[in-house]
Parts: C-alpha cells; structure tokens; sequence
C-alpha cells in the first residue's frame, strides 16, 4: 500500500487551484504541477518492476462500502507507458499555452488544464470500475468549458460543436455507467457486490449478459476514439478547440478508450469480445481505409491530423481485437498509442506555427516555408514521417506488431489493412510538401521557429527520437502484461478450456503482489 | 360532529380558491387564492389528525403553514418589484416562458 | 571478429555522423566547408569498409558470417529483433564498392553543387542517404532490412525533391516515396510470410530454416520479397518513379539512381537465396520479370530525347539484368555486374551533369550538338563509360554482362530465351549509348558549345523548369544560378578520371579462365547453395557468349553510326515506318496511365466520395441529423402546449388532479 499514486494523481488538479490564486503567474504554476507529474511518472517507468505481471504500487481504500466501490490504483505494464505519455503530453501542451502571450489566457485556463491532467490520469490509475468511469466521464468536463471559453472560432459555432461533442460522448458514456452498473451487480449474484476489477476478472459472467455489457463499453470507447462511422463529432470538434487543448485531446485522450478495452471489456467479457472480434476488427479496418481517405481530401490541416487519428486508432483497435496467441496485436497497440500520442502532439503544434505563418489553416493557403524555416522544416520533417510509421520508427514497430498479430489470425483483414500504410503516406507527405515545398503561397511571411518554439517542440521530437532507437524500453514494460489482458478472449476464440483456474491464477497474483510489495518496503525504496 | 363536516367545508373552501387561481388575473388575487387553497388542506389535515388521535396531521399543518408564510413573504416581494416597475401586473401578459 | 564489427560499426557510423553534422551546423559550416566534411566522412568510411574487408579475410571461411549485436529492438513475444549487423562476403563486398563510388560522387558533388543555396542540406541528405545504403546492405535481420529498406525512399524522395519549389520535383518525389512505400509493404508482408514459417528475423537463423516454410508460405513470401525488390530497382510494373526521379540534381541520380539505391534489389534477391532455391516459381516471377523490363526499358531508352532520362532508362535495363541474374541463381554474376555498372553508370551521369551544366540546364539532346571541342575531358569520360555500358571489350561492362548471360544460358531451359532477350537488348543498349554520344557531342557545335569553346560558360536569361517550361521561383530552393563544368573543376575532374579507370579495369576482377576472385571472395555466402555450385559454364558457352556480345555491341554502335552520323535522314523513315510502336516507346509502353488508372484514380475517387458524399450524407446526415431531427419533432410538439398563459397551466393542473383522483376513487 502506497500513496505514491495518489500523489501523482492529484499533483496537477491541485496545481491548477493554486493557478487560480496565483493570476499572473497561473500558468507557471500549473506547469510546475504537470512537470512534477512527469517526473515521478519517469521516476514510476524507471522503479517499475518489468518481471512482474502483477500491479505495483497500489493503493486500496474502501470508498463506498455498501456499494464495494474501492478507490484502487494501480500500475501494471498496461497502463504505465501511457500515463507517461499522459503526464508528458500535459506537460508540453501546459509550456505551450503558458507561453502564448498575445492570446488572453486566465488563471481559470489552467485550472481546467490541471483538472483535465489529473481526470485523465485517474482514468488510466483506476482499478476499480466505477472509479474508471468516474475518471472517464470527468475528463470531457474540462474540455467542454475549454473549448466553450477559448475556442478561436465564432461563439455560435463553439457551442454547436462542443454541444455535438458532449452528447455524442455522454450517449456512449452513460451507456457504459449501465453497463458497469450491471458488471457489478450481476457477477456476483450470490455474495456483497463489489466493483474491483481484479476480482470481477476472477468470475466468469453469463454469455447473454456479456453480450449486451460489452455492447455499450464498446460503444463509449469507440465514440472516444473515435472510431467509423460515430465520428461525427471529430471534425466539428477539432475546428472548434485552441490548439494546445486539441493537441492533448487528440493525443492522450482517444488513447484512453484504447486503453480501456485492454484494461476493462477484454478480461471481464472474453466470451462477447470473441464473439464480436470480426465486427470490431472490420470497424477497425474501416476506419483505417475511410479515415485515410478523408486525410488525403481535406484541406485543413487540423482534420488531416483529426482523420489520420481516426485511421491510427482503427490500427490500434485492430491491434487490441487481434487475439493472436502471441499476444502482439495488444502490445503493438499499446506501443502504437504512445508513438501516436507522442507524434500528434508536435503535429499540432506545427500547425499552429504554419497557420501563423501563412494567416490561415488551410493548406491552400500554405506552401514554401522550407527554406526561410530549415528547423521548423527539419522537425516537421521527422514527425511527418513518424506518422507515416516509417520504418526505423517506434511507429513502425507498433503497425508491425499490430499487422502481425491480426496476420496470425485473419490474413486478409491484414492485407487489406496494408493500404492504410501506403495512404498514410500520401496523406502525411501531401502535407508536409504543401505547407514546406511548392511555391510560395499568397501571404505567407517565412521565417524559422523563435527559442520558445523550440522549447515545446524539441523535446517532443527528441522523444520521438528516443523510442525509434529504443522500441524496447516500453515493449519490455509491458510484456508480462498486456498479453495476459487478451488471455481468456483469445482462448474462448481458439476454443481451448481456460487452461488455469481463474480465481486460483487470481489468487496467486495477488500473493505475489503482496510479497512484491513487501519486498519492495523491505528495501525501503522510494519510487 | 362528523368529520364529513369538516371535510365539506375543506373542499367548499378548496374550491373557491382553486375557482380564484382560475380565474382571476391579478396575481395579488391568485396568491389569496392559493392561500385558501393551502388553508383548506390544514382544515382537512388536523380533521384527520382529530379522526385518527394522532399528531402527525398537526405537525403537517405546521410545517405548511410555515412554507406558507415564507412563500406569501416571497410572491409579495416579486409583486411589489413588479408594481415598483410599472410592469403589467396580469397573468396572462406574463408569458416569456411559452416554448 | 572483433574488429570486423568496429569498422562495421565505424563504416555505417561515419556518414551518419556527417549527415548530423551538415544538418546541425548549417549556420555554421560557411562555403565548401559542408561539402568537404561530406566527402571526408565518406573517404573513412570507404576506408574502414576496406579494412573490414581484409579483417573479414583474416578469419576462417566458415568464420566469415560475423554479427554485430547493438541492443534489443524489439524482442517482446515471439518477436527477436535486435539492432544487428551481419558482415559476411556479400555484405562487406557491397559496402566496399558502395561506399567507394559514394565517396567519389561526394567529391564530385563538392564542386558541382557549389553555389547552390542549399549546400549544406544536400550534404546532409547525401550522407544520409549512405547511411541508409549501408544499413540495408549491412542489417542483420529482417526488421533493420526493412529500416535501411525505407530510409534509403525516404533520402530518395529528399533527395528528388531536393529543389522544392519545382512543383516538377515534388511531385517526382512523392510518386518515388508512396510507391518505394508500397515495396515496403511487400518487404513487410515477404517478412510476415517467412517469420510465421521460421519463428525467427534474424538471417541466418531463418534461412537455416528456411526448408521448415511451408510450401505455400514460401512462394508467397517470396513473391512480396519481390515486390518490394521491384519497387525499389524500378522494375515492372513499379518503375515508372525512375525517370520522374531525374528532377534531382544531378550527382543525386549518379548515386542513388545508377550506382547504389536502385541495386538494393539485387542485393535482397542475393541476399535471400536460401528463400529463393526453396521457391522455384517465385525465382522464376524475378527472372522473366529481369528479362520483360531489360528490353522494355531499352526500346524507351531508344527514343526519348531528355538526356538524364535516356541514362535512367538504360540503368533499369541494366539492373534487369543484374534481376534475371540472381533470381537464375547467378548470384555472382549478378553481383559482379553491379559492381562495373556503379562505375560506369556514375561515371555516365558525372559525365551528362557536365554537359547540362553546359547547357544551364537543358536536358533536351535534340538542342545539344557538337560539344566534343569544347569539352574534351567530358567527353572522354561519356565514351568510356558508353563503351563499358555498351559492352564493347575489354571495358567493365563488356565481362560482367557476358557472365551474366552465359551463367543464366547455363541453366538451360527456358532459361536460354531469356539469354536470347539479352543478346538482342545489348545490340539495342550499344544503338541508344551512341545514338547520345554522336548527337551530343558530334556534329556542328550548339551555340551554348560555340559559347563554351569561346571560353565563356552558358547561362539562360530567365531560368526555365527544363521539363514544363515554367519560369522558376528564383528565389530559394531551386538550382543555384553558377553552373559547373568538369573541365574547370578539379575535384569533379579527379573523381571522374577514378571512375573512368574504374569503368576500363574493374572487369578484369573476375576474368574467363584468368581469374575468379569474387568467385572465391562470396564461395562463404553462397555456400550450400544449389545453383552456385552446379552452374559452370562451359569454355564454348563462355568465349562463344563473348564473342557474340562483342559482335552484337559492334554492331549497335555501327548502325548508331551509320543512322545518326552517315545518314541522318533514316531516323526520320524508320520513325514514319514504325509510327505506333515509336508512340508506345515514346510513351513508355504506358505505364503510367496504366497505374493512374488502375491505383491513383480509383483512390483519388474513393477519397472524393468519401468527402463529398459519404461524409455528408451518413455521418453527419443519419448519425448525426436523425437523432437531432428526432428530438426536434418531439419538442416540437411538446412545445406546442407550453403557451405561456399561466392560468392555462392551472386549468391543466386542476383537470389532471382531478382526473387522478377520481380514478383512485372509481379503483377503490
């Protein structure tokens, strides 16, 4: 039992009350709560035992009692690299908006900042499910008030979108309340309820139940993502939002609904997601193809990145319902999300330093930066062809783990998904080459990144950097793992008697979760 | 005595006011109105109360007559602002609130 | 073993130091200083390959499959991807002749891109762009293959568009890149086919099991092997982005385009022999596949008129060759003639960079004449390099294309039609390598050649896209206005004189009966394997073989004389005889229209519907408009009631409780 977690946790949130009272320095201040999140997440990836399957630093208190609703947090390999792209992506969309001058920021921006860090963080800390759903539904209120208040676009516009965003979003999240509500009460019909995942995990739910339950997890998740054909929302609400909360949004939170599939809905309805894996691999395989398509016919940058975010995630989802026995698909996934979290977010920013340049968004507008701007040029350079996935990329070793995996299982699927490769390339570089080469658009003033940029945009690159050399450093994370997320699903697929008894494998973890935290206060290290 | 008594002066007095609501325009009118109706629902609680021995009715009775005054306190107060303004003080010219 | 790996690490580390270099120093690296640490970078690699080489023949012959190992890559489930090298003959061969011409053209490019405003870049670029080579031809397993693989498009596709306000060059670029990425696919997928058969990436743990694939598998994976290798070398149908790739500056198309990158196809078909011998229908796809793009190319070749594009034209008949030569099992031979066609074929380009230089960059032959006075020095080096490439004896060319058709006539068969294929493309190779020669630089001199001779260098008034004939964006990015010619700059002068050397000796490496060095030098690599061993020509094959090659390239350069310079009047005919097969050469048997129609269109189509239709329609019309237009008419009808009068609402209250309450009474 820990509190480092909850540290962690509420470090941001609690940052952005004090930016409350601190006006001038509001963004300071929340900046500083974000960069200490990211350092004890680092601090988190580096201490985490990589051997162990089980979940380290704990913390259990019983919250709700009547109900056995637990306030639980955890880390385990699944969630650990995305929380720290979580608290780096905060971090350096904090530092961007922080450093934003010339548009009217308040205090009141970065609580919302704060609060939204902290929303997402409990989301990916959460090991019991109502809390996960607490977390889940808390994230979108940040964002509603953000883009309401700070939206560059005409109000009227503002509020239509940000309206469709929270009703397509609430539709799927209320469904998921039910479907939670109902995980709770009908596992264990017999004893106290309870909504700790790793003892629901343990029971195994009636098909018929399964079936509709993981219906409305999957549609909350998929509506996040999004995912084709309920993204809807997208395009409005990537117009409407600044862009340094786009850029957190597109980044971290669609990961979130990655996430929960491997984390929730593949463990507790292994028999439903067995029996829907075709449906979602083809919702996946057509978001790939539809957002590939889109990217390369629209001439706003924000909705190529906004619709190549919808093709990378159908990879992701095609990773997670991969169900190969290897487990690739899910790790590629998870690989996938911090590779694209981490490309988005620099993506983005070079959007707005180009719309800076060239007075609009719109690609037609573009065109010629490359050699007044050789660092923007170079920078952008390197993110456009990590989001290719790039072969050399930590994004190519995500797509390969992926594509791999769902090739052990349904080839032709695999195949065909290939073409998402070759499009996001056409995409990806139509971009680069309208906005950086051709001919010099109408009124666009050249000139290369200031030092401030730079401070924003190196370090994401240089991230970038280090995980194409170093793929291994979150692969190896996750490895006991994530596979086992997808176990039970894959052997329901394959037809096998689940080999070990659940509640005795159950058992054992948390043994060894006991003795690992014993150990670990034995030695009396401090994560 | 029958509580039948009771109970048909209860309603006559109900009656009246929910008659007043109906029609009147004033709102000064429709409060008095309102009040009898309340009024005639304390007559018929503490008749019961009476029936049945017990003091719940009367403790009913209390409590209404105290969110009566309060409520009286309020719709007073909004009717003077109104009069203060010179808005129209009639019902059926107040109606910002149709769909 | 130890210091093979360190200067294998050392030789792939020293352009990528010089490419970070260039690329960070770019403010500071003032004049020729870019260019001169390009090239020195590039000269110790050259010169750490070469003490690889030796140290690699210090060991054991069964010792000589040396690997690096950095760290794990990605070694998660079944996956054991490592950052690894594999140094054995082939591989330190390859990296031995690749970083030597590179370091050659670097020189080259040190002058003749001097005065371009994107100096620094280009050098940056350029070691990149080795680096790539050598991690391709060095990777360990299939995982780095891929990454050199797609490194080496991605320098390509920079290096094409390098002057990027030709929209010419851009669009060049991006066709190079997506259809470079397209052979990634095949490389991938090959790769996903023989990983599932060997449960390994590593090399020579797959190929040790290469016998375990299944049948099936092994074809299949072959054939996207292939894909990936034709992507790559431009051959049919993926080489349609060769001749568009000419936009770039000239050194770049005599490094990536003839020497280097576009050979990585017949170093992955050597490479994956053990995959190969297993497959007799996937290697028997890459022969006839080498063979249909040796001829095709070269009839292009015969009549297209842009100076660059005719050379481009001949390298990918070239590699056709080098293809139809290892998917036969002639991996020597195959490897060998890579070999003399970097030197020649470079030597080629440094040679029409000059005279484009001359032209202020007019490509077009039909306005070059007469330029053999005014630049003697380059057009000693054209001639050279033609005779090699026409395979005229004894220059490079001349050996190794003849090994190539005598092993390949070895294998019998079906195989001897390919060798027939051959035999009639030399005869057109030598026709189209001299039809260049005598038109550019024979004949009355061009006025840019009178200029020249007069001691004073062309340059156009208004600088002109040489391919749409647009007024450039002189403003950045874009060619720089100084041109430079290989008779006034030394370090192009040197490196072309080492390459002209080069395309003269480097045949006699591996002689008929005199010598067979390589042969010897790759026995490791190549031991096992089925074909190396039984394929010997016989003494009548190979001197008969020679001799008709001889006969044939004398003979094309004779009718090239006899058209071009006696007769002049017969290309006209022959081209009025011939009217719908000169419209198909000259419009490159269609290629591109075929692939416009077949991919581009029906994609540029989906993406439309997509946007325009589906987009409106579904997603915001049904998903989005139902459910909105559902609770308007609810609220609509709802609203309808709410009229505002507040007695209305009393009436209601009165009715409805009244209502309630009577039907409790009538209930009890």
């Amino acid at each position: 039992m820990t509190i480092h977690l909850s540290i962690v946790l509420w470090l941001p949130a609690v940052a952005g009350v004090l930016a409350l009272a601190a006006r001038r320095f509001a963004g300071w201040v929340t900046l500083a709560g974000s960069l200490l999140a990211f350092a004890y997440s680092v601090v988190l990836l580096i201490d985490f035992n990589a051997s162990s399957g089980s979940l380290q630093y704990v913390t259990d208190e019983a919250w709700i009692e009547q109900l056995g609703i637990h306030y639980k947090l955890g880390v385990d390999g699944l969630n650990l690299a995305l929380i720290v792209l979580t608290t780096f992506g905060f971090t350096a969309c904090t530092l961007w908006a922080a450093l934003e001058r010339d548009v009217a920021r308040t205090p009141q921006f970065f609580f919302w900042m704060g609060l939204a860090h902290s929303a997402v963080l409990g989301a990916l800390f959460a090991q019991d499910l109502i809390l996960f759903v607490l977390f889940f539904d808390l994230m979108l209120v940040p964002f509603f008030f953000l883009t309401l208040i700070w939206g560059p676009t005409p109000r009227p516009d503002r509020v239509r979108a940000i309206l469709k965003l929270f009703i397509y979003t609430l539709v799927g999240s209320l469904l998921m309340l039910a479907g939670a509500i109902a995980t709770g009460v009908l596992s264990l019909p017999n004893e106290a309820t309870t909504f700790v995942l790793s003892d629901l995990e343990r029971i195994a739910m009636d098909e018929g139940s399964q079936r509709w339950i993981f219906l409305c997890f999957a549609a909350a998740f998929l509506v996040k993502m999004p995912a084709f054909p309920v993204h809807g929302w997208m395009p409005d609400g990537y117009r409407n939002m600044p862009l340094p909360v786009l850029a957190v949004f597109s980044a971290v939170l669609s990961k979130v609904a990655a996430y929960g599939f491997l984390r929730v809905v593949m463990p507790l309805f292994p028999d439903a997601a067995a029996e829907f894996q075709m449906l979602a691999l083809l919702i996946a395989l057509a978001s790939i193809l539809y957002g590939s398509a889109m990217a390369f016919t629209t001439t706003e940058t924000r909705l190529i990145l906004g619709y190549s975010s919808v093709a990378q995630l159908g990879f992701i989802t095609l990773g997670v319902f991969a169900l190969d026995d290897a487990g690739d698909g899910a790790q590629g996934a998870i690989l996938q999300s911090v590779n694209h979290g981490l490309v988005v977010l620099p993506a983005f920013f070079i959007v707005g330093l180009l719309a800076a340049r060239a007075g609009s968004e719109d690609l037609r507008d573009m065109g010629g930066v490359a050699f007044r701007a050789p660092v923007l040029a170079g920078l952008f350079l390197i993110v456009a062809l990590a989001t290719l996935a790039m072969p050399g990329s930590a994004n190519f070793v995500g797509e390969f783990m992926i594509l791999f995996g769902v090739f052990d299982v349904k080839i032709v699927i695999a195949i065909v998904a290939f073409t998402g490769v070759v499009l996001a390339s056409v995409y990806m570089l139509r971009m680069f080459i309208r906005s950086m080469h051709d001919r010099v658009g109408p009124s666009v003033d050249s000139r290369d990144i200031r030092v401030r940029d730079g401070l924003v945009l190196v370090p994401l690159v240089a991230a970038i950097l280090f995980l194409a050399l170093y793929p291994q450093l979150p692969l190896e994370k996750g490895e006991q793992t994530i596979p086992s997320r997808v176990q039970s699903a894959r052997q329901v697929l394959a037809g096998e008697e689940i080999a070990v008894d659940p509640r005795e494998a159950a058992a054992e973890a948390a043994e060894a979760e006991e003795e690992a935290e014993r150990a670990r206060e034995g030695e009396g290290r401090e994560p | 005595m029958s509580i039948a008594w009771y109970l048909a002066v209860s309603a006559f007095i109900f009656a009246i006011g929910a008659g007043g609501v109906l029609v009147k325009r004033n709102p000064l009118v429709i409060l008095l109105c309102l009040e009898l109706m309340l009024n005639a629902a304390n007559l018929a609680l503490i008749a019961f109360s009476r029936m049945h021995g017990t003091h719940d009715g009367q403790v009913f009775a209390l409590i209404v007559m105290v969110v009566a005054a309060c409520e009286v306190t309020v719709g007073l107060g909004v009717i003077v602002a109104m009069y203060r303004r010179r808005l129209p003080v009639d019902v059926d010219e107040m109606r910002e609130l149709q769909g | 073993m130890t210091s093979v790996k360190t200067f294998a690490w050392l030789t792939l580390l020293f352009p990528l130091a010089g490419c970070i270099v260039n690329a960070l120093g770019y403010r500071v690296l003032r004049g020729k200083a870019p260019g001169y640490v390009g090239t020195a970078v590039l000269f110790a690699s050259f010169v750490s390959a070469v003490l690889m080489l030796f140290a690699l023949q210090d060991l054991a012959a069964e010792e000589r499959h040396v690997r690096a190992v950095a760290w794990d890559y990605m070694a998660v489930g079944g996956f054991d991807g490592q950052l690894a090298l594999l140094i054995d003959p082939l591989s330190a061969f390859m990296t031995v002749t690749i970083t030597g011409v590179s370091s050659l053209i670097h020189l080259y490019s040190v002058a003749y891109m001097g005065g371009d405003r994107g100096y620094a870049r280009f050098f940056s670029y350029l070691n990149f762009f080795v680096f790539s080579m050598l991690l391709l031809i060095l990777a360990g397993n299939f995982i780095f293959l891929i990454v050199g693989w797609a490194f080496v498009g991605a320098a390509s596709y920079l290096l094409i568009s390098f002057w990027f306000r030709r929209t010419t060059a851009t669009a060049a670029g991006i066709k190079a890149f997506v259809i470079n990425v397209l052979g990634d696919v095949g490389l991938v997928l090959g790769t996903f086919f023989i990983f599932r058969g060997t449960g390994t990436l590593d090399y020579l743990g797959a190929f040790e099991k290469a016998g375990e694939i299944s049948g099936g598998d092994v074809t299949a994976g072959c054939i996207l092997l292939l894909v990936g290798a034709f992507a790559k070398s431009a051959q049919i149908p993926l080489h349609t982005w060769l001749a568009d790739a000419m936009e770039g500056p000239t050194p770049v198309s005599a490094l990536i385009h003839a020497a280097t990158m576009v050979t990585a196809g017949v170093y992955l078909i050597a490479r994956m022999w053990p995959l190969f011998e297993e497959s007799e229908s996937a290697a028997a796809v890459g022969a006839i596949i080498g063979c249909l793009t040796l001829f095709v190319s070269a009839t292009i070749g015969l009549v297209v008129t842009d100076l660059k594009r005719i050379i481009a034209y001949s390298t990918m008949s070239q590699i056709g060759y080098m293809v139809m030569a290892v998917s036969s099992g002639a991996y020597v031979a195959g490897i060998f003639h890579f070999y003399t066609h970097a030197f020649f074929k470079a030597l080629l380009f440094m040679a029409a960079g000059s005279v484009i230089a001359a032209m202020a960059g007019v490509q077009d032959i039909d306005r070059m004449r007469g330029f053999r006075g005014a630049m003697p020095f380059t057009f000693g080096c054209f001639v050279i390099g033609g005779l090699s490439l026409a395979g005229v004896p004894p220059f490079a060319g001349f050996v190794s294309k003849d090994e190539v058709l005598a092993y390949v006539a070895d294998r019998g068969d079906w195989h001897v039609a390919l060798v027939v294929v051959g035999y009639i493309t030399a005869f057109i190779t030598a026709l189209y390598t001299f039809r260049l020669i005598f038109r550019v630089f024979f004949g009355e001199p061009s006025p840019e050649a009178r200029e020249l001779e007069e001691g004073h260098l062309h340059h156009a008034d208004v600088p002109r896209n040489p391919m749409t004939g647009e007024e450039e964006d002189t403003d950045v990015g874009f060619p720089g206005p100084e041109h430079h010619i290989a008779e006034r700059e030394g370090p192009m002068k040197g490196a072309m004189g080492v390459l002209a050397f080069f395309a003269v000796f480097a045949g006699f490496l591996q002689i008929p009966n005199v010598t067979d060095a390589l042969d010897t030098f790759m026995e490791p690599t190549f031991e096992g394997s089925r074909f190396h061993e039984e394929l010997h020509p016989s003494d009548a094959l190979t001197f008969g073989g020679l001799a008709i090659g001889a006969a044939f390239s004398l003979a094309g350069i004779a009718v090239a004389y006899l058209i071009w310079m006696r007769r002049p009047e017969i290309a006209a005919q022959v081209r009025e005889r011939f009217r719908p097969l000169h419209t198909l050469f000259v419009n490159k048997w269609y290629a591109d229209e075929a692939l416009d129609r077949l991919f581009v269109r029906p994609a540029a189509w989906f993406g439309r519907f997509a946007q325009q239709t589906f987009e409106r329609v579904v997603v915001n019309g049904l998903f989005v408009g139902g459910p909105v237009g559902l609770v308007r008419a609810g609220s609509a009808a709802v609203r309808s009631r709410q009229s505002g009068f507040l007695r209305a609402y009393a009436a209601l209250m009165v009715v409805g409780l009244t209502g309630v309450v009577l039907w409790l009474l009538i209930r009890a």
